[in-house]
């Protein structure tokens, strides 16, 4: 059986009978944990022989999908078939028992394992006694029979990337899968390298076996996949959909969910976006209102031109395993100006702002209000008036189990000079900066990690944004709040810049970038690769985070407008 | 008061211990009433006991201390016992061989011995910061090693070659080097004792280092977004650790025991960790704890005089205690980690769940 990808339609392979027990079926599968729905009544059939190709944005649902096929999560609604009988759900084992494989994204096998240990630690058959040289013997042999290439007897932590995901691949081939499912494959893996796991998925395809693909590039989703089903905060946008029937722009409206305000999604699950909208409509007309006086003083006080906050010049990283390294990034941020950073997280997000605050190596120059500070220290940089809003408040941002005062403290203790600290005056001003920054808490005594999620947020502005403050990095400063915390970060950081300093503001929400930002720097693959006004449409904004359909984005730029001025229209 | 429970829970424990010890004791036939006189006679009533008390609480406070200090920011620098030894070593050395005026002998004895303890700490320091060497598994290591060096030297270069031969120990210290009698509770080591809980009371509560290292114990990364250098404090914190275990090697062999002795002391270091432990890594919690594990000690003592519990019998009382104190910080550290994993897994959803439930039960 031979399947190519442009002519495989999506359904006549049903008529494969011999295949049935490998159609792996949704039915209303809904998902929901507390009063959040990651997924929200979805109904998909994925035959075997084919490449299904999952996509969506960061918080879509991709993960949930994947977890609810593999058996790690049990839905909440609706059931999930294999083959016609329902998928029995508990744990990733159970699920590989019974033929459902995933790829992971991130690899979980111990480093000190050689690949033939792994194999056998994984396998479903039970030896209980084995010699070192049997188990190299016995994997070799299977390896090999699967055309991989690959020396078992090598240890996990010395493989590259591809080699360990081949591994894998192994792995879910030798237990006998029925469907196998990968995880962002593509996430950690070197360009070279792609075509090689693109074509080796769709010999699995080709082998018969139904491959579920979770992709957030849509040149792969194009390169690989037969099918595409799109998923938009838990819901499906665009249902599986023969490839050869949608263009890349279609697919990525979809993504971002621009597919007009009204038909888009149903109200409860949307309800959270709306607030956001509202949220930042108010923090805009906040900034707005401000706005006038602070632009007639910008020339003034400068003497000709005045320098910039931030200079990043030809800043790179190296590679990290928990996100894309920075290739060559320039980037300015001007007084008084918000500039967004827009991106899938993991295209060096979290690598930029590292490299800002000075925890990760990096090479290129960053001057801080006129300052060469790349060589410098943080407690230096901060002291040139470098202030962060972490990514996660409860990691980077405060120590949960300290007292109040003393993570409000820290701050400015670490960029004083003095060893000595004057602890009755440090919490007074705590005091007062918590008060007017409207943190309710009970005591300066007590712990942050009682506060909730607005309030330590609060307590985080209230340490970074002192008079001091030139540059704030704010690092998804609203995820997870609610409405009205939204809201209040989101003035807070308006009106910083509207001071005249800088605010690099780094969120997945592009509403919120929207929103806030006076441009929009797009970051794909630890490159900046576009930088947009505020102005531009979603579809704009998402085709530069995804990479469009394979084609240079100013050629894909214009079309991707009209086609969806049309579709407006 | 702040915070009462920590302090109830670790007065609990030491009550527990001694409950289940009584139960084991009762059980395996020896006399308890017998046992509780000899205890409390041996650490307070009996004549010399407090005195005796205050000896061992000596050490253990001054070794406590700096156990507590690392501890407090984070490294489970359980070496204590190594760092005794080494110090102890270079101060017996000192004031065997070092010519000039008693005094500076002894000052020097003590700076060789502070220094000696914080050297040897720091290999454990070094490794970690150079090859993140876990510091619990090097500092236990480093303790085996001292305990060989200590007999090497011990029955070796400084041993005394016109004794018995029976122990491996060196010549006596000069009288006018020694810092105490035999009885060891003099105003010269009490008042350093005393002095050194001062210093690091005002250093922990009171300096940069002292709150920067407090928030690292707790949470590493976001010291270090703040702008905290990681690797310094481990090396400061294991340098001063050393420290202190060595000022006690030099307290003691100047002190009552008058003469380095091979395995001198064997479970003082170990029990210090307890006496940080029990006494919350506070400096008031650290006197206290030493003061009653010092009373432990001296009953040790006396106890065979009014019963036949071998000295395993009051062992097994600080060994239940570290066995219920090391339960309930792996318990702490277990709840911590799942909550670090509900965060990590799912970031959306969990996020959002979090803050509303936190929302809704912050008032």
């Amino acid at each position: 059986m031979s399947v190519t990808a442009d002519s495989a339609p999506a359904e006549p392979v049903s008529a494969h009978s011999v295949n049935v027990d490998r159609v792996l079926t949704l039915q209303g599968v809904s998902m929901r944990f507390g009063a959040f729905t990651a997924l929200e009544n979805v109904d998909v059939r994925f035959e075997p022989g084919l490449v299904h190709a999952v996509v969506g944005q960061n918080g879509a649902g991709k993960t949930t999908f994947s977890r609810v096929v593999t058996g790690i999560y049990t839905p909440s609604e609706g059931r999930v078939l294999l083959g016609g009988a329902p998928l029995r759900a508990g744990s990733v084992t159970e699920a590989r028992r019974q033929g459902v494989d995933m790829v992971h994204q991130h690899f979980s096998s111990p480093p000190s394992m050689t690949i033939a240990e792994t194999l056998e630690f994984f396998s479903s058959e039970r030896r209980s006694f084995f010699s070192r040289r049997g188990l190299v013997r016995e994997w070799q042999r299977r390896v090999d029979a699967l055309g991989f290439d690959l020396d078992v007897s090598r240890r996990i932590r010395d493989l590259s990337v591809p080699e360990r995901q081949s591994v894998e691949i192994v792995r879910a081939l030798s237990g006998e899968a029925r469907v196998i499912i990968f995880d962002e494959p593509t996430a950690s893996m070197p360009a070279q390298a792609v075509d090689a796991l693109l074509g080796r998925i769709r010999d699995l395809a080709a082998e018969g076996l139904t491959v579920i693909v979770v992709l957030h590039k849509l040149s792969e989703v194009f390169a690989v996949a037969d099918t595409v089903t799109v998923l938009n905060r838990g819901i499906v946008t665009l249902p599986k959909t023969s490839i050869a029937e949608v263009t890349a722009d279609e697919v990525t409206r979809h993504i971002i969910g621009d597919t007009g305000p009204a038909g888009s999604a149903p109200g409860d699950v949307d309800s959270g976006l709306e607030g956001d909208a509202v949220a930042v409509a108010a923090g805009d007309a906040a900034r707005r209102g401000d706005a006038a006086p602070a632009e007639e003083a910008r020339p003034a006080s400068g003497e000709g031109v005045r320098t910039a906050i931030l200079d990043v010049r030809g800043l790179s990283t190296v590679a990290s395993p928990s996100d894309a390294r920075l290739h060559e990034v320039d980037l300015v941020v001007d007084p008084g100006e918000i500039v967004g950073v827009a991106g899938v997280e993991g295209n060096g997000q979290l690598s930029l702002v590292e490299a800002l605050v000075g925890i990760r190596d990096a090479t290129g120059s960053i001057e801080l209000d006129g300052v060469e500070v790349s060589k410098l220290g943080v407690v230096e940089r901060r002291r040139h008036g470098l202030r962060v809003i972490p990514f996660e408040r409860n990691v980077e941002g405060v120590s949960s189990t300290s007292a109040v005062w003393e993570n409000h403290a820290l701050g400015e203790v670490l960029r004083s000079p003095r060893r000595l600290l004057a602890v009755q005056k440090l919490r007074a001003a705590a005091r007062r900066r918590l008060d007017a920054w409207g943190v309710s808490y009970r005591g300066l005594d007590q712990n942050a990690g009682e506060l909730s999620g607005g309030n330590v947020q609060r307590l985080i502005l209230a340490r970074e944004l002192d008079d001091e403050a030139r540059l704030i990095i704010a690092a998804q400063p609203t995820r997870g709040l609610d409405v009205g915390a939204i809201a209040f970060v989101q003035r807070s950081l308006a009106e910083l810049a509207d001071r005249g300093n800088g605010v690099l503001l780094i969120s997945t929400d592009l509403e919120e970038l929207k929103g806030l930002a006076d441009r929009i720097v797009v970051l794909r693959g630890g490159r900046h690769v576009a930088e947009l006004p505020p102005s531009a449409d979603l579809h704009e904004i998402g085709r530069a985070m995804l990479g469009g359909d394979g084609g240079t984005d100013s050629v894909a730029a214009p079309s991707g407008t009209e086609t969806l001025g049309a579709q407006d229209a | 008061m702040r915070d009462l429970k920590p302090v109830l829970q670790a007065a609990g424990f030491v009550v527990l211990a001694f409950l289940l010890a009584a139960v084991i004791f009762q059980a395996a036939g020896y006399d308890i009433g017998a046992i509780g006189v000899g205890l409390v006679d041996g650490a307070i009533a009996g004549p010399g006991a407090f005195i005796n008390t205050v000896r061992w609480a000596l050490p253990l406070a001054v070794i406590g201390l700096g156990v507590a200090v690392c501890f407090r920011a984070g490294f489970f620098n359980v070496g204590a016992q190594g760092q005794l030894y080494t110090g102890a070593i270079a101060s017996t050395a000192i004031a065997l061989h070092l010519p000039g005026p008693a005094w500076l002998v002894t000052v020097a004895a003590v700076v060789a011995a502070v220094v000696a303890g914080a050297l040897w700490s720091l290999i454990a320091a070094v490794l970690k910061v150079y090859t993140g060497a876990d510091e619990v598994l090097t500092t236990l290591m480093l303790n085996f090693i001292g305990v060989l060096v200590l007999d090497y030297v011990a029955s070796g270069p400084l041993k005394d070659v016109k004794g018995s031969g029976q122990v491996a120990s060196s010549e006596r210290v000069a009288e006018d080097v020694r810092l105490s009698d035999a009885f060891g509770a003099s105003p010269t080591l009490i008042a350093i004792t005393l002095l050194l809980a001062a210093a690091v009371w005002i250093w922990m509560a009171r300096t940069k280092g002292g709150l920067t290292s407090k928030l690292a114990g707790r949470n590493p990364v976001m010291v270090r977004w703040q702008g905290g250098n990681p690797n310094r404090m481990v090396l400061s914190s294991f340098a001063f650790a050393g420290a202190t275990a060595g000022l006690a090697g030099a307290m003691h062999v100047l002190g009552p025991a008058g003469r380095l002795v091979s395995n001198f002391s064997p479970d003082l270091g170990f029990t210090a960790v307890l006496v940080a432990l029990v006494g919350l890594l506070s400096v008031p919690g650290v006197l206290i704890a030493a003061v009653f594990f010092g009373g432990l000690q001296a009953a040790l003592q006396y106890l065979p005089v009014v019963s036949d519990l071998p000295r395993a019998g009051l062992d097994l009382i600080q060994g239940v205690i570290a066995v219920m104190i090391t339960l309930q910080l792996r318990w702490q550290f277990k709840r911590r980690r799942e909550r670090a994993q509900q965060a990590e897994r799912q970031p959306t959803p969990a996020a959002t769940t979090t803050a509303s439930s936190e929302g809704s039960s912050s008032v």
